[in-house]
């Protein structure tokens, strides 16, 4: 019971301190709306061309988009003290990166959903394809949190090079873009593919929690 | 009953600290004093077990921490010198927030008390960036009374305090030693407190 | 018995006894391999270009044997807090990286004459190549932290989040393969190998295999030399 209230708590901060924060995800918006826009610039307007290769850009810019708000991940709790706190109060560290994962991938990537119709938009991409960038996304977003978490982690020892964060998060999320790409053009079942990505999110729901918690006691006995 | 055994801690093959004992009793209010560097700090993380060890056993009310540990921090208020307080949420969603982690039995009454009796009352819906750093560290020590554990550790508790508020923590510290609470603080400061075991630590 | 293989002064006795004479046959199989490739008979399609599949492929083979390798020694530090796996896996991950190079390098002027490109998307050739990219982060990993006790523990645990990734990308790098060239494919399927291609193969495997573990002793008693130092 107490345990209960202990993440519903915990899940309360973090919801205040997203809407407190709010300004960032929106601007995380804007840079995935500009990049897109920079994109058609260079490409140009050949409608068929965008058509084809509409979900192939605007995934990769998700990813980008979603390295943009990484650093936010743990840096701020680290640094001052309270995830020490929060693990004294009977919270492991493997937990708390779970319900960090968790709440990074409700308050951080689930608002991404509202701008992905309005994207396919400007591409024109057939619904049938929204559908399935949608529902890739959920999935996918949440494998993007999991990444993040290890990356972050990672970063809290590393004060000099930010950008090895980034590339891990892009080295271990190709699987994720191949297939969640992959299944408008795949002739075989849909159902199939939406089993491997959720496969590959449970994947890394294992191993992050370890990782990030084993990054994270070593970033506070090295302080 | 806190009981310390041949502590000792190395930072890259540097001796940080060597074969520490030290053992509290109930009722004991300890300051551990030295100078910049000398490692006053990290002692208090090894001893809440948040850093490792190289070697040693810290026992509390006659068990091994390393086996009960959360059983250990189930009695413990550490309040460390950074502002565990988030910039962003105000006062009462911060001590909310430690209320929470604590199973504290305070109600908002108490609460309300509490921060009148620090002078925090006005800020109860102020962000905590817009407060100075005296008056956080005034809620960081809010956490002593709201978790209402048994065991206190503090560092550096006295930083940026006027005197009026190092006079209530004082007194609060004689209560809870009175209360048969156990205190390790490192400090600078000397405060006017009988009893006091002072560990020089270099 | 196996002891070398935890313990670091163990290890030296056991080197130097052992590395001159190792030195002496690794020389003999190699300049043996050699000569085999030499004598090894023509592919009737592919022509000379064939002998480019005897450093080809004991590269990729060995590629892949030292990231095992700094698995199991990655597992074996992080869990039972052996020290010796963090000094292998500094000293062996640059010989890795060179041998992915040395396959990929090799993969591409192999390709040239008989694709037509340096580079195709194949399947095979991605994943070596991703793991390539695994390498060099692990290489810089050695090269950002400070601290070395964060810096070799940081090493050890993405070695083993890339182990186990390794395979998940591997099998959705075929997946993708399948999915955007189909045609590619029967071409670059490995076709059964006849004896007298294959002993030059085994040779030239034997003897990369033994240069690599010269190379990687040789950079352990360094690493060892600099701990103690340290």
């Amino acid at each position: 019971m107490f345990f209960i209230i202990k993440i519903f708590v915990f899940f309360r901060r973090e919801s205040k301190l997203f809407f407190t924060n709010i300004t960032d995800l929106f601007s995380n918006i804007v840079f995935f709306f500009l990049s897109i826009f920079i994109f058609v610039f260079a490409l140009g307007t050949d409608e068929q061309l965008l058509k084809t290769i509409g979900v192939g850009i605007i995934w990769s810019l998700l990813l980008l988009s979603s390295i943009l708000s990484l650093r936010k991940f743990y840096e701020e709790d680290f640094n001052n003290g309270i995830l020490v706190i929060i693990h004294m109060s009977g919270i492991s560290y493997e937990l708390l990166v779970f319900l960090k994962i968790i709440s990074h991938f409700l308050f951080v990537q689930l608002p991404f959903l509202i701008s992905l119709p309005i994207v396919s938009i400007f591409f024109n991409l057939p619904t049938n394809e929204v559908y399935n960038l949608i529902i890739t996304f959920f999935i996918g977003s949440l494998i993007l949190s999991c990444l993040g978490s290890i990356s972050a982690s990672m970063n809290l020892l590393n004060k000099t090079n930010f950008s090895l964060g980034g590339i891990v998060v892009l080295l271990f999320s190709i699987p994720l873009i191949i297939f969640s790409v992959g299944i408008n053009n795949a002739e075989s079942e849909l159902i199939y593919l939406i089993n491997l990505l959720i496969g590959i999110a449970l994947i890394f729901l294992g191993i992050a929690p370890w990782s990030s918690a084993a990054f994270i006691k070593l970033a506070i006995s090295n302080k | 009953m806190l009981l310390i055994n041949d502590l000792s801690f190395y930072r890259n093959n540097n001796v940080i600290f060597d074969n520490v004992n030290i053992s509290l009793a109930n009722g004991q209010i300890t300051q551990i004093k030295g100078k910049n560097g000398s490692g006053k700090t990290t002692l208090l993380k090894v001893i809440l077990n948040i850093i490792e060890a190289r070697s040693g056993e810290i026992f509390w009310e006659g068990k091994n921490i390393k086996k009960n540990i959360f059983n250990f921090y189930n009695q413990t208020t550490f309040i460390s010198d950074q502002y565990t307080s988030s910039r962003k949420l105000t006062v009462y969603d911060n001590i909310n927030f430690w209320k929470g982690l604590s199973y504290s039995q305070l109600n908002d009454n108490d609460i309300l008390l509490l921060l009148g009796t620090f002078n925090l009352k006005k800020y109860q819906n102020t962000e905590t960036m817009y407060l100075s750093a005296g008056e956080i560290k005034k809620l960081e020590l809010l956490r002593l009374i709201l978790e209402q554990k048994k065991l206190w550790i503090l560092d550096e508790p006295y930083n940026h305090l006027d005197n009026l508020s190092i006079e209530i923590l004082n007194q609060t510290f004689i209560d809870h030693v009175n209360n048969e609470g156990i205190i390790l603080f490192t400090s600078h400061y000397n405060p006017p407190i009988n009893k006091i075991d002072v560990i020089d630590f270099n | 018995m196996f002891g070398f293989l935890i313990n670091p002064s163990k290890f030296n006795k056991l080197a130097d006894i052992i590395l001159r004479p190792l030195v002496f046959i690794t020389s003999i199989i190699l300049i043996m391999g050699l000569f085999l490739v030499y004598v090894s008979p023509l592919d009737y399609q592919q022509g000379l270009t064939v002998k480019i599949m005897y450093i080809h492929v004991p590269s990729a083979w060995l590629a892949l044997l030292t990231y095992s390798i700094m698995t199991f020694y990655s597992i074996l530090c992080l869990a039972f807090k052996i020290p010796f796996g963090f000094i292998i896996n500094k000293a062996v991950a640059p010989i890795g990286a060179t041998f992915t190079l040395l396959c990929l390098v090799s993969g591409s002027l192999w390709g040239k004459p008989m694709w037509g490109t340096w580079w195709v998307w194949d399947a095979r050739l991605t994943s070596v190549a991703i793991m390539f990219l695994i390498y060099v982060i692990i290489i810089f990993l050695s090269q950002t932290f400070e601290n070395r006790e964060v810096r070799e523990k940081t090493i050890a645990i993405f070695i083993l989040i890339g182990s186990i990734n390794l395979p998940i990308i591997k099998f959705s790098v075929d997946w993708w393969n399948t999915l955007h060239q189909p045609a590619s494919i029967s071409k670059l399927s490995s076709p059964s190998i006849d004896v007298s291609m294959l002993q030059p193969l085994i040779v030239m495997t034997i003897a990369f295999s033994l240069v690599g573990l010269i190379i990687a002793i040789l950079r352990i008693k360094a690493e060892i030399i600099i701990r103690k130092n340290h």
